[in-house]
């Protein structure tokens, strides 16, 4: 017996010992986090970062933390207008040409100037290299190359006229440094997952995944109070799910979520103690797609019976609990108020009118199915509202809730009656409906092909006249609604949560910039 | 040959052939998936020929044969293959997870056989009295409880009703030191303790049967009529007789070390390979999903092979199989 204690306490040890050995190493004081919690921001996020070369990301963390390091040329302001950030200045100086003036008072956190060399390397770059999940390529379609005609003014060359370049490129792409970026060939490949340089006003100094990524501040950030933003480190921290990042919030644990609440959280957090709910308007919408190339929806009676037979205000009241506005059934956001034409009106819901409809169309037993991601919660359950109510004019609707992959293939390959999603980020009229109504456009999902709608659509884009534009879109958007060739239903307002012991955010619409603008999180202090 | 080497042997060639097998099978049923990675990957507003030049560079243009003969080639070269979201190699992608995952599966089983042993000496010693029955209860109790509920009832009552513990994460970032080594074991804790109960049913029951079976046998009788102290006869020589199916429980929870924890991941947003895996899915990234289920194949081998070698080392009789 007293061999074999020695020897189940070596096993022990040995096995206690293994596990350690396996375990991760400490993060070094130089560059994992730290600072007093007066000066660090703890942010919850549900993904991780997947990329951290913002011209390949593609999940909301990844904007969220390249954002921070990667500048855009524009912004948008509360109403979706927008408004200058990196560039200074921007326009057409002839139909193919387009220009960005840039800020001189900008530096790369290694000490290099951010130049207009750099705005025309990563154009090209994108371009030339395709990245995956970047957005900004399927908006340069008609754009040849940039050249940098100085170090603050970059030029973009165009194929054709197209007017919703400058601000879609402005507003989407981030500004990659040259210098750190072209040394490792292709943009497309290279992961940029360490040694960080960034134009602040933070940058990451430790990344570990599944866990959390942390930033440092960095001067002179133009934009924040002295050019020197207000944190000194910003942390976010992974949790599995929006609940878990509403019990970190409330256990302390984290001073802010980054992502939306979902609606039904919403008034209990409003009167939990210590924690702020924070209002910020969508940028896009929730709508149905009619699959017009299948029949009898390629019938406009049908597509009015349909859009007739649902009542949307239920969905907003029950579903949304009140959080969403109509857009009166255009495809056009409230929020960008010098967009929106008031004498367009919501569908009527009018079961009886639908039935009649129908009957016009010599349509009967009308049986459709309706494709939405089973990972979209309010879809899911509008879907049902959706369902019972098309149920009440004679039209049986066949629920299919999808896996995403499933759904996105499906949706791809068009092979659906009725698609319901949602677009996150609408924030281009004109660019919006060439990709959601031009045949061929990216996200057609009514595969709709009308050429007087396109003719509008086209001509919008070609002219650099902003108020011609706006007649262009208005008479687009008008003819998308009488024609039912979408099924916008609503906008949900958004809302987000942070702990009573900060103040000075700035908010923005949608879930991309919210609270989480760079200009927000620069200048965002502790009370008292 | 000697009988051992030509064990050992047969034993190496069926570990390598159900490495073949598991890693075909998954690479063929990731490409039954509905959907396709351009599609998980690509912003929306990428055209149709945009995503088909995304296909071309993961190489899933090519023939089925092609990709797969790629893919065994890489494999054999150890190789594999680089992350279609990361663009980094794989095993980067696996090996940044893998210490936290074995932390804490690792800790789990030794917490499991730390408590589930004595457990199973206290009942099997008593049996059918008042503490045999409640710790039988006990185990029936914890072993039919599914993790995710043990993981949320836990974080409930511990992290957010009495703020002893962390609700999630693996360690508070901004801390160093022995402060970071605190900060570690107090994250483990729950899942830990989550992952420990739902195993340690197995554990106590399981040892109990065999030890009361061992603690009737003529050897232990023999052992108590030799008026050895109690003590002695059940742990020196009943339990050594018992611990043998015991064994084989350890030997099969080290083969899911790697791959046991995924919901327990998952729940306490612990940044291991498990929550890696799910990431992976929902991106369709074929390389770290092919690269992740190679590992746990290839841990569940390697553990059975190991154990297989130690029973043909302890017990002859086996290598004759």
């Amino acid at each position: 017996m007293r061999a074999r204690i020695p020897l189940t306490v070596v096993a022990a040890i040995a096995a206690a010992a293994t596990v350690a050995a396996c375990s991760p190493a400490p993060p070094s004081s130089s560059g994992g986090g730290g600072g007093s919690s007066s000066d660090t921001l703890t942010i919850a996020t549900t993904t991780d970062v997947v990329n951290f070369n913002p011209l390949i990301g593609n999940s909301r963390t990844d904007d969220w933390i390249t954002d921070l390091m990667y500048p855009r040329l524009l912004t948008i302001d509360a109403n979706g207008n927008k408004q200058p950030y990196l560039a200074k200045d921007y326009g057409y100086s002839n139909p193919t040409t387009g220009y960005y003036d840039i800020r001189d008072d900008m530096k790369w956190s290694d000490g290099q100037p951010v130049t207009a060399a750099d705005v025309a390397y990563t154009i090209n770059a994108i371009l030339k290299d395709k990245p995956a999940g970047n957005t900004t390529y399927g908006q340069m379609s008609n754009v040849s190359g940039a050249t940098a005609t100085s170090s603050t003014r970059v030029e973009l060359h165009l194929t054709r006229p197209d007017s919703t370049v400058i601000p879609e490129v402005g507003f989407w792409m981030n500004v990659v440094p040259q210098h750190v970026f072209q040394p490792h060939g292709s943009v497309a490949t290279f992961p940029n997952n360490s040694d960080w340089v960034s134009a602040g006003p933070y940058k990451l100094v430790s990344a570990v995944k599944g866990q959390s990524y942390t930033l440092d501040r960095v001067t002179p950030y133009p934009f924040a109070p002295n050019n020197t933003p207000t944190l000194q480190k910003i942390v976010y921290r992974v949790y599995p799910d929006i609940n878990s990042e509403i019990l970190a919030l409330k256990n302390g644990d984290v001073d802010l979520i980054g992502n939306s609440l979902p609606p039904a959280q919403v008034k209990s957090l409003q009167t939990s103690a210590g924690i702020k709910v924070q209002e910020a308007p969508g940028l896009g919408y929730e709508h149905m797609a009619f699959n017009m190339t299948k029949k009898p929806l390629d019938n406009l009676q049908v597509r009015q019976a349909l859009a007739d037979s649902v009542d949307y205000n239920a969905i907003r009241s029950v579903v949304l609990q009140g959080q969403a506005v109509t857009t009166g059934s255009s495809p056009i956001p409230p929020v960008l108020k010098d967009w929106v034409d008031p004498s367009l009106k919501e569908y009527t819901y009018d079961p009886t009118k639908a039935k009649q409809l129908l009957a016009q169309a010599g349509v009967s037993n009308l049986k459709l199915n309706l494709i939405y991601s089973l990972e979209d919660p309010v879809s899911s359950q509008a879907a049902t509202i959706i369902k019972d109510d098309e149920a009440k004019a004679g039209i049986t609707i066949n629920l299919e809730g999808q896996e995403r992959n499933t759904y996105l293939a499906n949706t791809a390959s068009g092979n659906y009656d009725i698609y319901l999603g949602n677009f996150a980020i609408m924030d281009d009229p004109t660019t919006n409906m060439s990709l959601t109504y031009l045949p061929g456009g990216a996200i057609n999902y009514s595969l709709v092909n009308d050429p007087a709608l396109s003719s509008l659509i086209k001509q919008a884009q070609s002219t650099t006249d902003q108020s011609t534009q706006k007649q262009l879109i208005t008479q687009a958007a008008t003819t998308v609604h009488n024609d039912v060739y979408d099924d916008v239903m609503y906008m949900q307002n958004l809302y987000f949560a942070y702990s009573d012991k900060w103040t000075g955010f700035t908010v923005k619409p949608s879930e991309l910039l919210s609270l989480l603008d760079p200009q927000s999180l620069a200048n965002v202090k502790k009370t008292g | 040959m000697p009988p051992v080497v030509r064990f050992a042997v047969r034993r190496l060639g069926r570990a390598i052939l159900t490495l073949w097998f598991a890693s075909t099978v998954t690479f063929l049923l990731l490409r039954l998936l509905p959907g396709n990675p351009a599609l998980a990957v690509a912003s929306p507003n990428m055209t149709v020929q945009a995503r088909n030049i995304l296909l071309h560079q993961y190489g899933l243009d090519q023939p089925l044969l092609t990709q797969y003969g790629k893919y065994l080639w890489q494999l054999l070269h150890g190789n594999l293959g680089v992350s279609f979201t990361q663009q980094v190699p794989v095993s980067s992608v696996l090996l940044a997870r893998l210490p936290w995952t074995l932390l804490l599966t690792g800790s789990s089983l030794l917490l499991t056989i730390a408590v589930g042993i004595p457990l199973g000496v206290l009942a099997a010693t008593r049996p059918h009295k008042v503490l045999d029955r409640f710790i039988q209860v006990f185990g029936v109790g914890v072993q039919s409880l599914f993790v995710p509920t043990v993981g949320i009832f836990l974080l409930f009552v511990f992290g957010l009703q009495l703020h002893w513990l962390p609700i999630g994460g693996a360690y508070t970032p901004g801390v160093y030191g022995a402060a970071w080594y605190g900060s570690i074991i107090a994250h483990l804790v729950l899942p830990g303790v989550s992952l420990m109960l739902v195993q340690l049913g197995s554990y106590v029951l399981t040892l109990r049967a065999t030890l009361i079976d061992s603690l009737g046998e003529d050897y232990t009788v023999l052992a108590n009529a030799k008026g050895l102290p109690r003590s002695k006869v059940v742990w020196k020589h009943a339990l050594r007789n018992a611990l043998l199916p015991t064994t084989t429980l350890i030997g099969l929870n080290l083969g899911y070390l790697v791959g046991g924890a995924v919901l327990t991941e998952t729940v306490f947003a612990y940044p291991g390979v498990g929550r890696g895996i799910y990431e992976a899915v929902t991106q369709l990234d074929y390389p770290v999903l092919q690269g992740a289920f190679v590992l746990l194949a290839a841990t569940v081998v390697v553990v059975n092979m190991l154990t297989d070698l130690a029973y043909g080392v302890l017990d002859p009789r086996v290598r004759t199989v």
